[in-house]
């Protein structure tokens, strides 16, 4: 579904300021931007996720915030976090099985988190936040 | 459709690219290597880097590159049309670490300009080819030499240990 969502967007994805006043909104908002919403569930589970687990948000928060719209994006369309950093062949599909449902099995397992999302404290890129604010996801995606 | 070019010498694949879609690459004086533009009317747009908290030793001032003009009907036919190894780089827009890596390839194609040509693939607009090289995790990292893979890696990495590994790469088969 997300994939055809994607082909089927014909404006721009990176500029969605004035495709929204256009037609084809819903198609176009769903290529685009996440809703406020999901962006603040998934905000909130993403610290709260931190805390629990012992691990930090990158030293660079641009990658946490995108990480956190691509989980509020597929929250969106496919009705859970499926891990943004995949590449799937059925997203729908996925999503329905769970592995790579955030907090995937590797991070549970593993603490593995290849998005960069949780880290623990030895990985080079860690900083030492476990908080990310609403404005500072803004920020730092503005530009996309 | 949408079509980005950043100012490095990556091409980033427009969304109906297909063998019957011609592409034009355009010139520019100040800007490195080949640049896509479609042929039909279309928007053309640079993605901006997002503004992210001032990282490491990126150089301000990159000295500007000769620009090629070159046609190219498909991925395949740019790999086998390309004189020189081939950079892919698989990614998703919503992926950060792939967004991370936008300003390091940027560097990275301006100080190996000669070496490689940088190209990126969102792999939400090109999921064949993204299936066809069995991409999983994101970002992942294909060298293509004379059109074929010749070294894979995932993961995003600062711009030096990248052209570390690039360089290693290229010159183990000489």
């Amino acid at each position: 579904m997300t994939s055809q969502a994607s082909t089927f967007a014909v404006s721009v994805s990176s500029a969605p300021s004035p495709l929204r006043r256009r037609g084809n909104f819903s198609v176009v908002r769903a290529q685009v931007e996440p809703s406020d919403k999901s962006i603040e569930i998934m905000r909130k589970f993403s610290e709260q996720y931190a805390r629990k687990s012992g691990t930090y948000f990158c030293s660079d928060k641009g990658v946490t915030a995108v990480v956190i719209k691509g989980l509020a994006d597929h929250k969106d369309s496919l009705g859970a976090p499926l891990c943004p950093c995949r590449h799937y062949d059925d997203k729908a599909a996925e999503a329905a099985q769970g592995f790579w449902n955030c907090p995937c099995v590797p991070m549970r397992e593993r603490k593995e988190c290849h998005c960069m999302l949780f880290l623990t404290p030895d990985n080079d890129f860690a900083g030492n936040e476990q908080t990310i604010t609403l404005d500072e996801i803004k920020e730092s995606t503005e530009n996309m | 459709m949408a079509i980005s070019i950043s100012p490095s010498s990556s091409l980033i694949l427009p969304a109906s690219w297909n063998s019957s879609t011609r592409l034009r690459a355009s010139s520019s004086s100040s800007s490195s290597s080949s640049q896509l533009q479609f042929s039909v009317r279309t928007p053309l747009l640079r993605i901006a880097t997002p503004r992210l908290p001032s990282s490491s030793s990126r150089p301000r001032f990159l000295p500007p590159v000769q620009a090629k003009k070159q046609t190219f009907s498909s991925f395949d036919d740019l790999l086998a049309n390309s004189d020189k190894p081939v950079f892919v780089d698989f990614y998703a827009t919503w992926c950060g670490p792939c967004q991370f890596m936008v300003p390091v390839l940027e560097e990275v194609s301006a100080r190996l300009q000669d070496q490689i040509q940088i190209v990126k693939i969102d792999t939400e607009k090109y999921p064949s080819i993204a299936n066809k090289y069995k991409i999983e995790a994101l970002p992942t990292f294909i060298i293509f030499k004379d059109g074929k893979p010749f070294d894979r890696f995932e993961g995003a990495l600062t711009a030096d240990k990248l052209i570390e590994r690039i360089e290693t790469t290229l010159n183990v088969k000489q």
